[in-house]
């Protein structure tokens, strides 16, 4: 008898519920991309985790009234399913109508944005809610055969994944959820029943035609007025030339008589500024269409000091890594190097560059010296023996004015010290890398950038690492050079004479006297020096000392943007006040609201249900320890090993999307299998042992197997990834099925508990996750995910301590 | 008869009555802010305490802000543009030492109130606003109160060279780059302010000085000194 026979009157079930699920993840999915568009990635990251708590709300309903949802779920489901779609299709639209358009920069200063940002809430909760209630009410009415249930969810969910990324990168977003809803509305007609057909087929109909309309319109979507692109929109004579969806991304291109491109310019230089268009990705700026023009014999970047190493001696090997801006590639030609090779991990814009805007760019991304490479920086550095270039250059940090630690939480494996090891690598004997900042205060990116390049410097064997590093300040950026071999004394003279002749200040020269550091600019909290030259001199004091997080980044916690260290918020709140100091470092504020805010409503949800259940005698502890601990654990996993395959492959959106589905459809298939295994006690422990061994190999080997193999041909390293996410993530698969078959027969009224608990749970791992990465670092968030796969080896393992059955009076008792 | 007579009476009364309560409590909310937000803080400048005194802010402030004209913080008015904090308006405008017979141009109108602080002090200010809609609410309000402050809807890349030289320069619409023709029209020995920070959050002032002979130096001034840690006592 196969795994999936016996059930051919479920089959039209089965098939809906993976077709539900595929819609529920890439809803998901659109949702964290539209929201990043109209907000920022963080903000986006707030809202879903509040909708995805439709999951657990979803567990309590049912275990409030298991029976009666139960009794009709035979109408219920299609309609529920239905209903998720319907709301897939118009919520995003619904949140973009004013009355319920937020912004979240505005929720420091009106307090009336909470209550919209509340009303958003609702509005994305509801699809969720209705689609994992249908879900539920399957897995629960059909614990016994729960194996095949939730092969289908997950199966379904990884395909979704897959759909998504076919959408995105090729119809407009906010057409993305008007597709995605119907497949939720197909699910549901796929198991169309008579009861209810009326009411179920008017829903269809307001379904289907609201995704017809929507599909229709051609309106762009309006973001929030303090992201850059609404910004260069209000400019004068502001158009939108080119527009294309992607799945980096939607990018635009804005034309504006207005739009200048000349990054903290000399206060000397007195021609003309270029107009640029800008280019935006999800309506953040990604940077410029620059103009290379062989005949020029300037560009705009030699007057500030981002052309400090090119001033220094000629550069002929050219590595420029997640140069997205395509000013600085024009620059780079403009001293007629030999090569150029350029890492853009979006190809998108590569394409677009080397068609829509070619002849516009000077045919510039067609250069015969120049080689360009579609995949991340650190790949790159990684998979490439090495070059001898003379000079690495690496994307400029910060945005005028400050991000409001808008990127604290994006991985910057180009940023780590590992990665600055490897780049040393690639240099010849007179390389150098380069970075440049914008100034911000209180003083960070530049701090930590120092911070980086010295220890990178000693890392190496240098001795004096001030020998080897030369720092250029103008009244906005700082430039930073690190030299492999000690700075020559001609270059330190063609500095002094660069420096003086744009108004601008060494900051740090082996020869440099104290008076020549604020010629032209003086710095107005002059202790910015005296932290210069502690990190320097290698006082590690500090970074323990300094209010914010200057320690360099490391592969294990690769946020080089995040600065806000916790436990000085207090004072921070002193300095600045509570109003101003959300601006200051937004985005980790964001992700700690979210975990307070995921975690107060899923212990409502987790613990309303105990209202019925106390009725029960038997224990509750071990559903608890065992459907959280999963929760925790499966989430946790998933987040490493994103982080560490978007490292391998080099390709995030690829990376990310063969994670999840290679995790998901492995899942899919160990539940499958668990269906052909008895559920007892034993083997839910024995397979919690299986995956908590499999965890402590990743724990103690991920790293070096990546790291061994990172350089290997793609198809093995496919390979490689097939097995080391596949084989864990098919154990892993069996185990939420096993749980809740015992659970069926142990109490079936703590079911629905399980399912909230794990859903509710699901939800907070996400941003405490990224909390704990943060502070503590990825190995700390793999430990655990060890530690919750014991919990749950462990509940078992002693089952009759955690699953107690009330004793029953017997006549011997007497 | 009489009841309606006195109450046909009464309702104007009452709404001029209101209105003066009204503005005398705008009139105490704008001294508690001079007292507290900027005298406090150590803005000494009388010329500037006095305008700041003078110019009622809540007029510059969207309708729904109105009632949070006087805290101490920026408000939003729309396009992306903010009302700067009260401090930071009257810290800019000290530091540009605004005298009588002064003429000032300021990049980006915004609300108007930076002008309107200026127009309180200075013979001339000259203004520009890019963004129509800002330029022309700020114009509107401005013209009615002032008949000094000159209001332009442009790129304020150009400046203003017809009026050039200017004293001093506000650059409240700051960019990633300081226009050349913004320095060409300062003045020798003239001063250009430029706040540096995120939509709601000053981060610094940046000072630009032109010397006797050209030279151009750089100062940044912090409105909130950043103490790096805290120790435990």
């Amino acid at each position: 008898m196969g795994l999936i026979s016996g059930h051919k009157g479920n089959i039209r079930q089965i098939f809906s519920l993976g077709l539900h699920s595929a819609a529920i993840i890439a809803f998901q999915l659109a949702l964290m991309q539209l929201i990043s568009i109209v907000q920022w990635h963080h903000f986006a990251y707030m809202i879903i985790s509040v909708a995805m708590l439709g999951f657990g709300a979803s567990g309590t309903l049912l275990a409030l009234a298991r029976e009666r949802l139960i009794r009709s779920s035979s109408w219920l489901v299609p309609i529920l399913m239905t209903i998720s779609g319907f709301f897939m299709i118009v919520s995003f639209e619904i949140t973009r109508l004013d009355f319920f358009s937020f912004d979240v920069f505005l929720l420091f200063v009106d307090r009336s944005q909470f209550l919209i940002l509340a009303a958003n809430y609702l509005i994305y909760f509801v699809p969720f809610f209705s689609g994992a209630l249908a879900i539920g009410i399957l897995f629960i009415k059909h614990s016994r055969q729960i194996g095949t249930y939730y092969f289908s969810n997950l199966l379904g969910s990884g395909i979704g994944g897959l759909f998504f990324l076919l959408l995105f990168g090729n119809i407009m977003p906010q057409h993305v959820p008007a597709v995605i809803g119907l497949l939720s509305v197909v699910a549901g007609l796929i198991s169309l029943v008579k009861r209810k057909a009326l009411l179920h087929l008017a829903i269809v109909l307001l379904a289907v035609v609201s995704s017809f309309l929507l599909m229709r319109t051609q309106d762009r979507i309006s973001v929030s007025q303090y992201k850059s692109l609404a910004r260069a929109l209000n400019l004068p004579d502001a158009e939108i030339m080119h527009r294309q969806p992607s799945i980096h991304g939607l990018i635009e291109v804005v034309s504006s008589p207005a739009l200048r491109f000349a990054p903290a310019l000399s206060l000397n230089f007195t021609g003309e500024v270029p107009v640029k268009k800008n280019v935006f990705v999800n309506a953040d700026f990604f940077g410029v269409v620059p103009h290379f023009d062989v005949k020029a014999d300037s560009h705009i970047l030699d007057h500030t000091t981002q052309a400090l190493p090119w001033i220094m001696q000629g550069r002929n090997k050219v590595l420029m890594l997640n140069a997205g801006e395509g000013a600085p590639l024009a620059h780079a030609f403009a001293y007629n190097p030999e090569r150029v090779d350029v890492v853009i991990p979006n190809s998108s814009f590569v394409e677009m560059m080397q068609q829509e805007f070619a002849e516009e760019s000077g045919n510039l991304f067609l250069h015969e010296e120049l080689q360009i490479y579609a995949i991340e920086a650190r790949n790159f550095l990684a998979s490439k023996p090495p070059q001898g270039y003379d000079i690495i250059v690496l994307p400029q940090q910060g945005t005028f004015g400050g991000a409001a630690g808008i990127n604290a939480l994006r991985e910057s494996y180009e940023m780590t010290l590992e990665s600055f090891d490897l780049m040393w690598n690639h240099l010849d004997q007179d390389g150098v890398i380069t970075i440049t900042t914008w100034i911000d205060y209180p003083s960070r990116a530049s701090l930590k950038i120092l911070a980086t390049l010295v220890q990178t410097a000693k890392n190496k064997g240098v001795a004096d690492p001030s020998a080897h590093i030369a720092a250029l300040r103008s009244w906005g950026n700082v430039t930073f050079v690190l030299k492999k071999s000690p700075l020559s004394p001609e270059e330190i003279k063609n500095i002094r004479g660069f420096a003086s002749s744009k108004f601008f200040d060494p900051l740090l020269l082996p020869d440099l006297q104290k008076e020549e550091r604020q010629q032209f600019n003086v710095v107005g909290d002059q202790s910015f020096f005296q932290y210069i030259d502690q990190i320097m001199t290698g006082d590690e004091e500090i970074f323990s000392d300094y209010g914010f997080v200057i320690r360099p980044a490391t592969d294990d916690k690769p946020y080089f943007s995040q600065f806000l260290r916790l436990s000085q918020l207090r004072h921070l709140n002193e300095i600045f006040g509570g109003d101003q100091l959300p601006f200051l470092e937004l985005g980790y504020l964001i992700v700690v609201i979210t975990l307070v805010q995921s975690t107060l409503l899923a212990l409502i949800f987790i613990i309303l249900p105990l209202l019925r259940l106390r009725k029960s005698q038997k224990g509750k502890t071990g559903t608890l320890l065992y459907f959280g601990a999963l929760g925790i654990g499966y989430m946790f996993v998933e987040i490493i090993l994103i982080q560490r395959f978007v490292l391998y492959f080099g390709h995030p959106v690829f990376s990310i999307a063969a994670v999840i589905s290679t995790m998901l459809i492995a899942s899919g298939m160990g539940s499958l299998t668990s269906g052909k295994l008895p559920a007892t006690a034993k083997t839910t422990a024995f397979f919690g042992l299986i995956v908590t061994l499999f965890l402590t190999g990743y724990l103690l080997l991920l790293t070096p197997v990546m790291q061994g193999t990172i350089a290997s041909p793609v198809s093995l390293k496919i390979l490689i990834s097939l097995l080391l996410i596949g084989i864990p993530s098919f154990f892993k698969g069996m185990m939420f099925p096993l749980g809740i078959r015992y659970l069926s027969d142990y109490d079936v009224s703590q079911v629905p508990w399980a399912w909230g608990i794990n859903g509710s749970v699901s939800v907070i791992s996400t941003s405490l996750a990224m909390l704990i990465a943060v502070e503590a670092g990825f190995m700390v968030v793999m430990g655990i995910a060890v530690v919750c796969y014991s919990i749950a080896f462990l509940t078992f393992l002693f089952h009759n301590l955690f699953f107690r059955k009330p004793h029953v009076m017997t006549g011997l008792d007497l | 008869m009489s009841k309606q007579l006195l109450f046909s009476l009464m309702f104007p009364i009452l709404l001029i009555l209101s209105i003066d309560v009204y503005a005398d409590d705008q009139e105490r909310a704008r001294n508690s802010m001079v007292r507290q937000q900027i005298q406090a803080r150590g803005i000494g400048h009388q010329a500037t305490l006095d305008a700041m005194r003078n110019v009622p802010r809540h007029l510059y402030v969207p309708f729904p802000q109105r009632r949070n004209a006087y805290d101490d913080r920026p408000l939003p008015i729309g396009y992306g543009q903010t009302i700067s904090q009260p401090y930071i308006v009257a810290f800019m405008t000290e530091i540009v030492d605004p005298k009588p017979d002064d003429k000032m141009l300021e990049i980006g109108t915004g609300s108007g109130y930076q002008a309107a602080v200026l127009a309180e002090i200075i013979e001339e200010v000259y203004t520009i606003e890019i963004i129509r809609p800002l330029g022309e609410q700020a114009k509107r309000i401005l013209d009615v109160q002032y008949d000094n402050v000159y209001v332009k809807i442009a790129d304020g890349y150009h400046g203003w060279a017809e009026h050039a030289p200017f004293d001093a320069i506000v650059v409240t619409a700051a960019a990633e780059y300081i226009p050349p023709p913004l320095v060409e029209q300062l003045k020798e020995g003239g001063r250009m302010i430029i706040p540096v920070g995120s939509p709601f959050q000053v981060q610094q002032l940046m000072l630009v000085e032109k010397g006797k002979d050209g030279e151009i130096s750089t100062r940044s001034l912090m409105p909130v000194r950043f103490v790096p840690f805290e120790r435990e006592r």
